[in-house]
């Protein structure tokens, strides 16, 4: 499902971006911004509520876009959201038929019991296409908000920003970023090193071993050389003493969430919820230890300032408020499907989503 | 203080290296505290190896069999893995695109700082003070992909110096550089030694601006030391010896010359000079049908002009010699003349074909033995014609790797091995971009027999290069692209001569441009 | 099996078993389990949480071992490399790179197959700009096919070229479909509301496999029978030479040194 992009990513960032990145907002300020749009979504899934995230998420990136191949993305994907929805669309109306009123009827296909047996085409009705047109703008809604993420974050930092505790991990995507240019160059050079062998064209058999094993070897020897520097530059000292408990740690984490799991099969609500929260915190413990326990020192820490901690949780007040309203019964939040009627809006959900764009229209950009 | 006590190391079997022979044999070196110490040997004698034995890399990082023992500064490579030694000895290799972890050249440089556990206030000191030995403090917040190579090994450099440590290894640093590159690479070497006092190993094919700031050489050959001392003594007898040095042992110049400089004092007082009247025109003389004719070239990359209107000419039996700072267009103007780049105007006229050798040869190899990735190209060309392989193995002194795998030869034979795969193809006009960049004294004079070879049949050779020593060897003519535009174009010893790509033999005895061609008017005078 | 061994297998062993559990869920999640407004909407999102707890519980257990420069420089490479691959995939969900992923996995053994696909995916969500909640399960299921061909890669080492290559080519054709049966579990409820083939708690079992099987059959099984093919085709079309190439380097993971005494000479003559 997830959307891909054509975006090319070849030009490294520029002089003097990391000067100013340093006064950018934080990713994690722009992650939290996005998850709460996402659960604001879901918690107002009414069509016009939606077009309203998808706008402020618009504004994120008009406002803050990175320089990165990654900034010109954002319509990309939304055009790439909407076909999914489009696509989603058609599937439900063609598959759904029972009352309502009928748009037209398509040619049908009833495929045969060991396919499913269910029928394809026959009646298309408005109820059932208005509801799969506002789910799918949901769906495009959540999409917006990741997909401004991805325009606005510098990888970099993102990756910079994750805990000790996953810093191998972190390193191994960095350093997969940095070779991804010098990659795109080695297969432009294969590729012409195989045309210039015979005399300015490809041979077509064959072509593939001979453009793949190079980029790969070559690739494995700079990866040999990279390790050497790494090693003789000191990686890899670890020191053993906190990475027991974080593991024990973990260990309870998933056996907690294993329970939960059985819990909610035994239909025992409160129960699985205890045991999720339970285990989550054993997770964060478990990273918050194996945290401490490297002895690796950080050169520039990026310690959120509080502006940055309240940019972070404001967007957190929308999905607070709209669960509240939720809660009270309104009933706007969630449209019904009716064609002939036009969505009702009430205004205290539009306030509560307008929290959202104060995180845009107040952080500073890179 | 760096000792070597009866080392001897072998690869591990399973790997792409030779199968268990032994790359170091009782190797016992020491190098005190403060020496620049070069290490000068063909690809494949052990350099690279004694140098990563220095930090723990050989036996810890690449396996192997190991016997004896290396003391770095007190601590022996037995007991303390690369990591543990990260704050006495740094290391840089050869490659600038293979040494940042961080996309940040401060970052980076912090990388060291940060493993080891630093606080962060001595962490950003040591960064500006690492920023400013090496002069890149206009680099610090540029990502390293934007680099030259020469900024990019100057970055890695302070990178493997953050930590102060007292000794830094070097294995062929220049090697992938230009010549601008490496003069400031090589620079900044000699201005650590000197103003820090950092240890320095160094080990180079670039000799002629290597050997003059160091106090010492060793010479190894097949995992051996076999001669130890001053630079000039040690690589008087050596083929990859600046010419300078090998000139002052052709007329028996004591201490042997390492510096142009000091080749001149020697040659002023010279009591008998060789004759320059009996310098013959050994080159092919009546230049034959043309092979390539360009005229008005013009091509524009990513809307850049990079040749406005070159004009050239290439006939059968000529070396051609394409000189130029980088940038000029050299490459440029060879992937024109093969076809691989368009002309947006301007005329190219190829009498039969043309083949390009691209600089890396790694973007060709990638078949099991070197002999099968000959006969592939023929394969791909529908032909089949195994003496043409075998010509071309012997050409280039191909002969005893003809069955090893192409990965596991050094990257001067691996070069080879790329000419020899093009080339078999049978293209009359060979056009050869920086074939000598990495390449030891071996490897260099094979190739010059079989350009010279290549064109004495017939053909054409066109050779971009920076290598001013090779085009004076055997280049016939010489066209110099300044800027997009040709800037000079003639016969070779005309324009080495009247320009500032003048090689080292025509600064101190001019007008000889080689040793050869001092050697060989010698012997004409004492015939 | 001794202690030391007894934790890490344990926590692969939930984490798959908490993994499939997340994904499965239309399978076993009944009705009551939902709070009373919640819509089948929700639960994806839910289950990609989890999933990103799983994620960070394997991050975590991975680290113990060996975690040297060559393996974080053979993981960025090759991360790299899959990261470009995933740019001509089909909408499917990154069977471009599988090949890579299974190839890379069979030579340098499970855990480095279990870290390439956490990496890999990882990157290749940088590369194309698809960071959200369906990230979690990608890196699952691909660091589960990683691992996998590496159990796989121990046991075919002793045949021959062409009968490893052929395992390891059914392998992945096998894993395409259940990587895409994986992302099509886990977004279900996204890809369709209502009607005779969508998701709804609480129907049972049998009828929640049928819909299933009809949703699949009707969507995806088109893209995933390519996918799988394209990507055996290119694990026995490549193999050949990526898989010895690629086993060159498996030593610089895990180095094996050796260490020999040597009777020390009297004086050290020629110490230069």
């Amino acid at each position: 499902m997830r959307p891909t992009s054509t975006a090319t990513l070849t030009a490294p960032t520029a002089t003097g971006d990391r000067a100013r990145a340093r006064t950018a907002t934080p990713a994690l300020v722009w992650l939290s911004w996005a998850l709460a749009a996402a659960a604001a979504v879901q918690l107002a899934t009414n069509p016009l509520y939606v077009t309203l995230v998808v706008a402020i998420a618009a504004l994120v990136v008009q406002s803050h876009a990175n320089r990165g191949p990654l900034g010109s993305a954002f319509p990309v994907l939304i055009v790439a959201g909407i076909a999914f929805a489009g696509i989603r669309l058609v599937l439900t109306a063609a598959t759904t038929h029972g009352t309502g009123d009928v748009l037209f009827t398509a040619p049908e296909a009833t495929l045969p019991r060991i396919l499913g047996g269910f029928t394809v085409g026959g009646t298309v009705e408005a109820p059932v296409v208005a509801r799969a047109a506002a789910e799918g703008w949901a769906i495009v809604g959540i999409i917006a908000a990741f997909a401004a993420f991805n325009a606005v974050v510098s990888h970099h930092e993102l990756v910079q920003a994750a805990p000790r505790a996953f810093y191998e991990l972190g390193l191994a995507v960095t350093v997969a970023l940095a070779f991804v240019p010098s990659t795109i160059a080695a297969i432009a050079a294969v590729r012409e090193a195989d045309r210039a062998r015979t005399g300015g064209h490809v041979v077509r058999r064959g072509r593939l071993m001979r453009q793949v094993v190079p980029v790969l070897e070559s690739g494995m020897e700079r990866a040999v050389s990279l390790a050497e520097s790494m090693d003789s530059r000191g990686f890899g000292r670890r020191s053993t003493a906190g990475e027991a408990a974080s593991g024990w740690l973990g260990l309870g984490a998933l056996l907690l969430l294993g329970g939960c799991f059985v819990a909610l099969v035994a239909r025992a609500r409160s129960t699985a919820l205890v045991m999720a929260l339970v285990g989550g915190a054993a997770l964060v413990a478990a990273v918050v230890v194996s945290s401490r326990a490297s002895t690796r020192t950080r050169y520039r820490p990026r310690r959120l300032s509080a502006r940055e901690w309240v940019l972070a949780a404001v967007p957190w007040i929308t999905p607070t408020m709209l669960a509240v309203i939720g809660g009270a019964a309104a009933d706007t939040l969630r449209w019904p499907g009716d064609v002939l009627a036009v969505p009702a809006v009430a205004l205290s959900p539009v306030i509560a989503l307008a929290a959202l764009a104060v995180t845009p229209l107040t952080a500073r950009s890179a | 203080m760096i000792t070597f006590e009866a080392v001897s190391f072998a690869y591990p079997t399973a790997s792409g290296a030779e199968s268990g022979s032994a790359v170091l044999r009782d190797v016992e070196v020491e190098v005190p505290a403060g020496e620049f110490l070069l290490v000068a040997g063909a690809s494949g004698s052990g350099k690279s190896t004694l140098l990563r034995a220095v930090n723990g890399l050989v036996p810890h990082a690449t396996g192997g069999r190991f016997s004896g023992t290396v003391t770095t500064f007190g601590r022996t490579t037995r007991d303390h893995p690369p990591r543990s030694l990260a704050d006495v000895v740094g290391f840089v290799h050869q490659d600038p695109e293979a040494q940042f972890v961080v996309d940040h050249v401060e970052g980076d440089l912090a990388f060291v700082l940060e493993n080891l556990g630093h606080g962060r206030d001595a962490m950003r000191r040591r960064v500006e003070e690492v920023l400013d030995a090496l002069d890149i403090a206009h680099l610090r917040h540029r990502s390293p992909a934007t680099l030259s190579g020469g900024e990019r090994q100057r970055c890695a450099i302070a990178g493997a110096l953050a930590a102060a440590p007292s000794a830094l290894v070097l294995d062929e640093p220049t090697s992938q550089l230009d010549p601008q590159g490496a003069e400031d690479v090589l620079g900044a070497i000699a201005r650590l030694n000197a103003d820090l006092g950092t240890t320095i190993v160094l080990a180079e094919h670039r000799l002629d601006r290597a050997a003059p700031p160091a106090d010492r050489a060793i010479r190894i050959v097949e995992g051996r030391i076999v001669d130890s001392g001053h630079a000039g003594h040690v690589l008087a007898t050596y083929d990859g010896a600046p010419a300078v040095t090998r000139l002052g042992r052709l007329l028996g110049w004591m201490p042997p010359p390492l510096t142009v400089k000091e080749a001149r004092r020697h040659a002023a007082s010279q009591v008998d000079p060789p004759s320059a009247t009996m310098l013959t025109a050994a080159r092919a003389s009546a230049p034959g049908d043309p092979l390539v004719t360009a005229r008005g070239l013009r091509v524009e990359l990513d809307a850049r002009p990079v040749l406005h209107d070159v004009d050239v000419d290439v006939r059968a039996g000529e070396v051609v010699a394409l000189l130029g700072r980088n940038g000029a267009g050299k490459t440029t103007l060879l992937r024109s003349l093969a076809g691989l780049q368009r002309a947006d105007r301007g005329s190219i006229t190829v009498a039969g074909r043309a083949a390009y050798v691209p600089q890396d040869p790694n973007s060709l190899l990638f078949a099991p033995t070197v002999r099968r990735e000959i006969e592939h190209t023929l394969r791909l060309l529908g032909r089949s014609d195994p003496p043409a392989v075998d010509a071309w193995l012997t050409a280039l002194h191909l002969e005893a790797v003809a069955d090893r795998h192409p990965r596991s030869l050094s990257g001067g034979e691996r070069q080879r091995v790329a000419i020899a795969a093009v080339a078999v193809g049978g293209a009359e006009v060979l056009l050869l971009d920086e074939p000598t960049r990495g390449m030891d004294a071996p490897s260099r004079t094979a190739l010059q027999h079989a350009v010279e070879r290549h064109a004495a049949n017939g053909g054409a050779v066109v050779l971009a290069t920076h290598d001013i020593e090779l085009a004076a060897r055997c280049a016939t003519r010489a066209v110099v692209l300044g800027d997009g535009d040709v800037v000079a174009e003639g016969e070779a010893r005309h324009v080495l001569t009247g320009s500032l790509f003048a090689p080292q033999v025509l600064r101190v005895l001019p007008p000889f441009l080689t040793v050869e061609e001092v050697a060989a008017a010698l012997d004409r005078s004492r015939r | 099996m001794n202690l030391s061994l007894a934790r890490p297998t344990a926590v692969y062993a939930l984490v798959v078993a908490v993994g499939a559990g997340a994904f499965l869920y239309p399978f076993w999640l009944p009705r009551e389990a939902l709070p009373a407004e919640a819509h089948a909407g929700d639960a994806p999102l839910v289950a990609a949480l989890v999933g990103a707890l799983a994620v960070a519980a394997v991050a975590l257990e991975v680290r113990r071992g060996t975690m040297n420069g060559a393996t974080v420089a053979l993981l960025g490479v090759l991360g790299a490399s899959a990261g470009l691959l995933r740019l001509l995939d089909l909408p499917g969900g990154g069977s471009g790179m599988f090949f890579l992923v299974v190839l890379a996995g069979a030579a340098f053994g499970a855990r480095f197959g279990l870290l390439l696909g956490l990496v890999a995916m990882a990157t290749s969500a940088v590369v194309t700009g698809g960071i959200g909640p369906w990230l979690p399960f990608q890196m699952l299921a691909l660091s589960w096919m990683g691992a996998g061909a590496g159990a796989t890669g121990r046991l075919t080492r002793r045949l021959r070229p062409l009968p490893e290559l052929t395992v390891l080519a059914a392998y992945a054709w096998v894993w395409g479909f259940v990587y895409g049966a994986i992302m099509n579990l886990w977004f279900w409820p996204f890809a369709i509301g209502e009607g005779d083939i969508s998701w709804s708690p609480g129907i049972g079992l049998a009828e929640t496999l049928h819909r299933y099987w009809s949703f699949y059959v009707l969507t995806s099984f088109g893209w995933d029978a390519a996918g799988a093919l394209a990507n055996a085709v290119l694990v026995v079309a490549t193999g050949r030479a990526v898989l010895p190439a690629l086993r060159r380097f498996a030593s610089r993971l895990d180095p094996v040194v050796e260490v020999v005494e040597q009777p020390r000479r009297e004086p050290a003559q020629n110490r230069v």
